[in-house]
């Protein structure tokens, strides 16, 4: 039992402290973030300036990761673009969060057919493939930021609409939840007051594994060209052209990529560190 | 006076996936308001259903097959929604069997508490509730999984009693608890009770317990009331069998060395009505008429039995006891 003076920052922080991976995990997301945020306000040049520097440049002190194939600073775009994927990814993943938490705690706690009517709405958005999905949404929205979201919202809100509802179905069968119906308590505050917080933590977790897929599929539509537009960078647009000048500026495909990969996976490490960290079970160990 | 709890002939059937299985199959109950009833029977006697049937908290695979049941002259099966939301809010209190899953493990004891006290009469009643069951004032800042058993139990217990309802169901309130809680949990139903004047059911699986602290019991087997009379007199002369099975079970009325007497057999899972009486398998006393003819609910020597033999037995026991004397 956790002793009832310690505030809840101290409390992260042993959880943390307890779990290397996920702690690793944080301050690689911390540093991304930090980076995709406040580098743009660094002295590291312009993103979109055409000719900076000579066309597809090595890296050199001036222009520390070469130039592109207009002769861009590379640096200024792939802070730009860890920017332009965590935006976009992120914000989808949020509405997917406040509509999945809505629409799965109303399915499991009405039953009957409002659940059913969720479960097959989801079961439909599940059928479509992420990339089909993103070729209907652009050829009927035309590509960007917009259909980024909305691509990246329908492609995770199945998933998560089915996770939190299991979650809740759990809840909702608990004896306080009858407790609070004695009481007379209308299902809009049962749903709110007790269902709510208890799955909170559910749905913490499956909103980081949302986020990874996100990023995902945020670069993959802008490597096909369908998400973010030029001239703004993404990471995904920036491995698509790093990819066609791989063989004669191989320094362009990399910072990118390894960027990319960074990302998804301190995000997944977290997510699995929350995961221990919320389970109650496991999480007893480390309390 | 008319009755706070009027149950009639109520069928019960739960829908499972391996069929339909009968949980009440014909309960008959009353209670006057200000009363308390003891419930007692096994487990999967239907008490719990018949408990929960009160308020209309039956899980959702449950049927109402026939019979009905009233609280405060309405049938609980004919109310709409903000009827029967009415009725748990300004009649209904339970206490329930585990305090740990009655409490919400991510909320506060004491908002908790405000919360069953509904809008309008707000945090300032929860000191006094507190009081009322025994807790400390700071208890109320507390999370459920910092409560020991017994306090948590007794925070259900004031979120329970928190609008003054005028029916307390408690559902084996004791039965997570340590045996040395039990008494002083039981204690403070009933001293709750007779000051609020409101009327309680107890459901517990221990006769002698019951017959302790309730004015009425109602023993129960196979979904069914079998017999039903003033605590002093069933537990004094029990005339249905199985209400005398019960008692021998009793562990309070053993003494060192002796053998405690089980009852022989399991307790029956229907799934349909039962055309005999539902415990004759297991009675010493059954005939062919027991397994063929369903015995009634009738009174019998100031109280109503539910057996073909009840009568004899009754008599059986008033000769004997002139012969005695």
């Amino acid at each position: 039992m956790s002793g009832p003076r310690e505030g809840r920052l101290a409390r992260g922080w042993r959880l943390l402290g307890g779990d290397p991976l996920c702690a690793a995990g944080a301050v690689m997301l911390v540093l991304l973030v930090l980076a995709g945020a406040f580098g743009p306000l660094l002295p590291i040049g312009d993103p979109i300036k055409i000719g900076a520097g000579p066309r597809l440049s090595p890296p050199s002190l001036a222009l520390p990761l070469g130039t592109d194939e207009l002769g861009r600073s590379h640096l200024p775009r792939l802070v730009g673009g860890i920017l332009e994927t965590f935006l976009l990814s992120g914000a989808a993943v949020l509405l997917t969060g406040v509509i999945g938490v809505f629409i799965g705690i109303l399915a499991a706690y009405l039953r009957g057919a409002t659940d059913g009517i969720i479960a097959r709405f989801a079961d439909l958005l599940f059928a479509f493939p992420p990339i089909i999905l993103g070729l209907l949404v652009v050829s009927l929205a035309g590509p960007g930021t917009l259909a980024v979201i909305t691509v990246i919202t329908a492609a995770t809100l199945p998933l998560f609409i089915r996770a939190v509802r299991s979650v809740a179905l759990g809840v909702a069968a608990r004896e306080f939840v009858t407790a609070a119906e004695v009481a007379g308590a209308s299902p809009l505050r049962i749903m709110a007051v007790h269902l709510l917080p208890n799955i909170a933590g559910a749905a913490i977790v499956q909103l980081t594994y949302a986020l990874s897929i996100g990023m995902l599929i945020e670069s993959g539509l802008s490597f096909l060209g369908l998400g973010s537009q030029p001239p703004n960078p993404s990471l995904g647009s920036l491995l698509q052209l790093g990819a066609t000048y791989m063989s004669i500026a191989p320094w362009l495909v990399f910072p990118a990529g390894i960027v990319l990969a960074l990302a998804i996976l301190s995000v997944n490490l977290v997510g699995d560190g929350l995961r221990d960290a919320l389970d109650p079970i496991e999480g007893r160990r480390l309390t | 006076m008319s009755a706070l709890v009027l149950a009639r002939d109520l069928v019960v059937d739960y829908e499972t996936p391996r069929g339909v299985v009968r949980a009440l199959d014909g309960a008959s109950f009353e209670l006057p308001p200000g009363r308390s009833l003891g419930l007692v029977g096994e487990s999967g006697s239907g008490k719990s259903t018949l408990g929960m049937a009160v308020g209309r908290l039956l899980p959702a695979n449950a049927r109402r097959a026939g019979g009905d049941l009233e609280v405060n002259g309405s049938s609980v099966f004919a109310l709409d929604d903000d009827g029967i939301r009415a009725l748990r809010r300004d009649l209904l209190g339970f206490v329930f069997q585990s305090p740990m899953a009655a409490l919400d493990p991510t909320m506060r004891i004491g908002r908790q508490i405000a919360f069953a006290c509904g809008e309008q009469a707000a945090a300032g009643r929860v000191p006094e509730l507190l009081r009322l069951v025994g807790l400390p004032e700071r208890a109320a800042h507390a999370f459920a999984h910092e409560l020991s058993g017994g306090m948590a139990q007794r925070a259900v217990i004031a979120m329970a009693i928190a609008r003054g309802p005028r029916l307390l169901v408690a559902d084996e309130p004791t039965a997570a608890l340590d045996t040395s809680l039990r008494a002083q949990i039981l204690d403070l139903l009933v001293a709750l009770k007779n000051e609020s004047g409101a009327a309680l059911v107890l459901l517990s699986h221990e006769l002698p317990v019951v017959a302790r602290i309730c004015d009425d019991i109602g023993v129960m087997y196979g979904g069914r009331v079998v017999e039903f009379g003033d605590s002093a007199s069933i537990f004094a002369r029990p005339l249905h069998p199985y209400s005398k099975a019960l008692l021998a079970t009793a562990q309070e009325n053993a003494r060192p060395d002796e053998r405690l007497a089980p009852i022989p057999g399991m307790p029956p899972v229907l799934s349909g009505p039962c055309i005999g009486c539902s415990f004759a398998p297991r009675c010493a006393l059954a005939e062919e008429r027991c397994r063929s003819e369903r015995p009634s609910l009738r009174p019998i020597a100031g109280r109503l039995a539910a057996c073909h033999h009840a009568e004899a037995m009754s008599a059986g026991r008033s000769r004997k006891a002139r012969t005695g004397s």
